[in-house]
């Protein structure tokens, strides 16, 4: 009896270290592709800043109140682009994204369509069998500023043939290695102007700049490539987030595995002793007998 | 010569940031040159050739997209892609316009040939710029 429940106390122990070599292994991944997205997430702000601010520009001189991508449907329906990660094993990292995405279905009143990005996403939303846009963006890491830059010309181009008439992105914001949460933000119709204090603060701008071409042309324009530009965002900052809540899971796994290691190293010296106890009384009583 | 402050900004990177004594940029309109103290001005940016002068010296890139934007003297050119003279993988490009060509050969509907358009502008800037430098 001793000796079978020694093997399988050696069994465990064995299946647990084979687990903690794997999630060692994800732990020192997540770290190193971490710092790249990390550093990726920062490159892209100055372009998304730039575009946001030519768009106020133009905008803030338009003489009607906004352009037709300013424009407030009634009933809108509702693009929710969802962008989660291609695997699992990322703690809540998928769920919390689906989670909100759900609960922003629910404010905007059935009325909605997917575009979920990322594997996860893909088969989670047609597992639900919701109405999706469309299910190719399957491989988020492969998923660089063309493909951003043309899925904003296509979200542009449904908003003017009205097949769409407000466009919400959902993504995980990489706050800190500890901390990433669900966001979400609006990209269609644009949000009305604020009415700031002009001429106080330096950004803002006194003299009406030449235009090239008709104000909402050039909207027509640098529209589509600000929406990229947000997605393209939303991506490094959830490709971020994604390896951050892995290697927090991992680490978190790894010290599970260590508990349980001792635990069982523990439970395995216990049973080995009790078992050469065995023996030595068993040797000692048959010596007794002769 | 006087200066002017230029940055150009792509998705991924900062191309090039600093003072600069000339840009030319193909814009939607047609090709354009800043020099410094221009007037305040916005405009869409084709694709095409651009040529960053600095201290006497001309560099050349193919740009695609988006605008322009003169502000006092602080001129953003902000692109999708941009590409100096020498980073040009000349290859590829020709490779990219071959593609893009058969893509208009089959092309069935008005989105998928704007995009090979797109695609085949793109290509054929990249390789005038490469071959010219």
């Amino acid at each position: 009896m001793g000796s079978a429940s020694l093997l399988e106390i050696k069994r465990s122990i064995k299946s647990v270290q084979s687990t903690m070599q794997i999630t060692k292994a994800m732990e020192l991944v997540a770290t190193s592709k971490l710092r790249r997205a990390k550093e990726r997430a920062e490159q892209t702000r100055p372009y998304h800043k730039a575009l946001s601010e030519a768009i106020d520009r133009i905008r803030s001189y338009e003489a009607t109140t906004g352009s037709v991508f300013a424009e407030q449907r009634k009933d809108p329906k509702t693009c929710i682009i969802v962008v989660a990660g291609d695997r699992g094993l990322a703690g809540g990292f998928n769920n919390n994204v689906f989670r909100l995405a759900a609960s922003i279905a629910e404010k905007e009143g059935g009325n909605c369509c997917y575009l979920p990005i990322g594997k996860k996403a893909v088969e989670r939303f047609t597992y639900e069998k919701k109405e999706i846009l469309t299910d190719s963006f399957v491989n988020v890491s492969s998923f660089g500023v063309s493909k951003s830059i043309a899925l904003g010309n296509t979200l542009a181009d449904y908003f003017l043939k009205g097949t769409i008439d407000k466009a919400v992105i959902v993504y995980t914001e990489f706050v800190s290695m500890l901390s990433q949460v669900p966001t979400s933000s609006t990209l269609l119709p644009l949000s009305p102007l604020e009415n700031t204090a002009s001429g106080e603060n330096e950004s803002s701008f006194s003299d009406e700049p030449l235009y090239e071409s008709s104000p909402d042309e050039m909207l027509k324009r640098i529209v589509p490539s600000y929406l990229g530009g947000s997605i393209y965002i939303a991506l490094c900052e959830s490709f971020a987030a994604e390896c951050g809540a892995r290697r927090t899971a991992m680490n978190s796994a790894n010290k599970n595995a260590e508990e349980m290691l001792n635990n069982l190293s523990l439970g395995f010296n216990r049973a080995r002793q009790a078992v050469i106890t065995q023996e030595i009384t068993e040797i000692v009583s048959g010596a007794d007998a002769l | 010569m006087n200066t002017f402050h230029l940055e150009v900004v792509a998705p991924d990177c900062t191309p090039f940031c600093g003072e600069a004594e000339r840009l030319l940029v193909k814009t939607t309109e047609g090709y354009i040159e800043i020099l410094s103290n221009h007037t305040d001005y916005l405009a869409t940016v084709d694709t095409g050739k651009a040529k960053i002068t600095v201290n006497g010296k001309a560099r050349v890139a193919s740009v695609s997209g988006c605008f322009l934007s003169v502000k006092k003297n602080n001129v953003k050119l902000v692109v999708n892609t941009f590409e100096f003279a020498d980073e040009i993988d000349l290859n590829r490009a020709l490779r990219a316009k071959e593609i893009a060509e058969q893509m208009i050969k089959e092309a069935s509907d008005k989105e998928s040939m704007a995009k090979a358009q797109a695609k085949l502008m793109r290509a054929i800037a990249r390789i005038s710029v490469a071959k010219n430098k």
